[in-house]
């Protein structure tokens, strides 16, 4: 089966006033994958979930959702469902009415699905959406973007509010659809460990920018920090680009991305050198400080190097 | 098509804003009124009693639209509606919805003709200014009253969508600019005679030509508007 696109952009940028929201992005996301799109608040996520549904506009630049641009395209959009995470309802509606909307429009939905997962997140069906805590608030959204399985469904930090309980219930269960029902799935995120795990590719994005876009399989111990003492820290580390540097007194702990040989491994122990993975988050929090750290010291522009492991 | 309707339908799921309130207005505003006339003949008043409670639904509709815009918009968008199928069901809907209600306001003009002004020699539907006309003309005369009304909640809250706050203060400066000049122009130019000897040569057929045009160039003022609005 050859692979197919359902998402691409190209040279994707968007000014709001004088800041720039997303410079120049280019992506391409095919289709039956779990996507990660990662990133501090303000990075730019929810703009470009909004350009991607035709819900937001962009400055310069294309959008193909397989193959045809999305904006008042009624045959294109009903195969996305993007709930914001600050989704406005109607007013006088009530949870059980919203979902009752959303069965008009997904052609896939599936209500028992729907009346299962209202059942987990325990969900008053009968109680107006403005009376919702911001937990249940995101439950609604969870559930229409589950059960209404369309072909691309964006998450927009769709676990604001809900405990760690009602959490663990959504990446079950979206993993146990995901499994029956392949589609393409983005989970935008900034609590980024804790999705780590369900993601299958990583888009990073910051100031706009997009700093990273790989596989989460390749991410897999691409860095690794290492502490003991300074000096033996710094000689072992010497040539490696650097993430991120601790020290306390003789102490050092720098974070390289590299994939240690197991070779070096021992040659680390022997030394009596600490090796420990960098996760996830670790790796994106220190990417986007590095790159705002770059932007900010240089002045070039294109210098948001895209790097790749 | 099938989107629209099914906008439409989406509309509908609170069936008590488009047709349980307006339903309950009117009622209420019509026993009011019966209530007040039957005091008043009790009372010994004499001659035809008018009251203008009818409207009492129409102003309602300008709410609705608004509403049916800040509200059902965001939403519609969550529901992948591209802003046309939006507008065209929510439109089509509000304007079926209008028409039912204007065939009913000729109805009750028709029973409170028959029955004397409810037996009070009261006007409520049938104002003779609309009801002398033929039944085409009355029914459309509402609608199109209603359509207006709709309209203009309907582009004020396009116009909030797209430009929020800055929309509304440009909006309304400029309105109120207007009227003044308006008034400014019938004072000082001395047009108040004129005006006023203008605006009762209007018949309801001529009222219902011009307000259909003027809500269809609203309607096309508050689509193009919509086209760029975002929800966010």
């Amino acid at each position: 089966m050859s692979k197919q696109i359902a998402i691409s952009t190209r040279n994707l940028s968007k000014t709001y006033k004088d800041v720039k929201a997303l410079s120049d992005v280019n992506l391409e996301l095919e289709s039956n994958k779990i996507y990660g799109l990662l990133g501090r608040n303000g990075a730019g996520k929810t703009t470009l979930m909004s350009i991607l549904t035709g819900q937001g506009f962009p400055g310069q630049g294309e959008v193909s959702i397989f193959g045809h641009p999305p904006f008042e395209n009624d045959a294109t959009l009903s195969r996305i469902c993007f709930i914001r995470e600050s989704q406005k309802y109607p007013d006088e509606y009530k949870v059980g009415q919203a979902f009752k909307a959303a069965a008009i429009f997904f052609e896939n939905w599936d209500e028992q699905f729907a009346q299962e997962l209202i059942e987990d997140f325990n969900l008053p069906v009968k109680r107006r959406i403005k009376k919702l805590s911001r937990g249940q608030l995101s439950a609604v959204g969870v559930i229409i973007g589950l059960a209404s399985r369309a072909e691309i469904t964006f998450f927009d930090e769709p676990y604001l509010g809900l405990d760690a309980v009602a959490r663990q219930i959504f990446y079950d269960r979206l993993v146990e659809d995901f499994s029956q029902y392949p589609r393409t799935i983005v989970l935008s995120s900034h609590l980024i460990d804790e999705v780590a795990n369900l993601l299958e590719h990583v888009i990073i994005i910051d100031g706009g920018r997009i700093v990273m876009d790989s596989d989460a399989e390749s991410l897999q111990g691409a860095a690794v920090t290492v502490s003991g003492s300074a000096s033996t820290v710094n000689e072992f580390i010497d040539g490696y680009p650097v993430i991120h540097r601790d020290a306390l007194g003789t102490l050092a702990s720098i974070s390289i991305r590299a994939r240690l040989t197991e070779k070096q491994k021992a040659e680390a122990l022997e030394l009596g050198l600490d090796l420990s993975p960098v996760s996830l988050q670790q790796l994106v929090v220190r990417t986007a400080m590095g790159q705002s750290a770059q932007s900010r010291t240089t002045e070039k522009d294109e210098e948001a190097k895209q790097w790749s492991v | 098509m099938e989107r629209v309707i099914k906008v439409a339908r989406m509309q509908l799921i609170n069936k008590w804003a488009f047709v349980g309130l307006p339903l309950i207005i009117l009622g209420s505003a019509f026993v009011f009124t019966m209530t007040i006339f039957w005091i008043v003949r009790s009372a010994g008043g004499e001659g035809p009693l008018y009251g203008g409670g009818a409207q009492a639904p129409m102003w309602y509709f300008m709410a609705l639209g608004i509403q049916a815009l800040t509200l059902t918009f965001p939403f519609s968008q969550a529901m992948s509606i591209s802003r046309r199928s939006f507008y065209l069901g929510t439109v089509l809907l509000f304007g079926a919805n209008a028409l039912g209600l204007s065939i009913f306001y000729y109805l009750m003009g028709l029973v409170e003709i028959a029955t004397g002004g409810w037996w009070l020699d009261a006007r409520f539907f049938a104002m003779e200014w609309v009801a002398d006309n033929n039944p085409l003309v009355q029914i459309g005369f509402y609608f199109v009253l209603m359509l207006l009304l709709f309209m203009l909640g309907f582009l004020i809250a396009t116009i909030y969508m797209r430009w929020k706050t800055t929309g509304m203060v440009v909006f309304f400066l400029g309105l109120g600019v207007v009227l003044l000049g308006l008034v400014a122009m019938m004072i000082l130019g001395d047009w108040g005679d004129k005006f006023w000897t203008w605006a009762l040569s209007w018949t309801a057929a001529g009222v219902t030509l011009w307000g259909g045009i003027v809500a269809v160039v609203m309607a096309g003022g508050s689509y193009l508007t919509l086209r760029k609005a975002s929800a966010a």
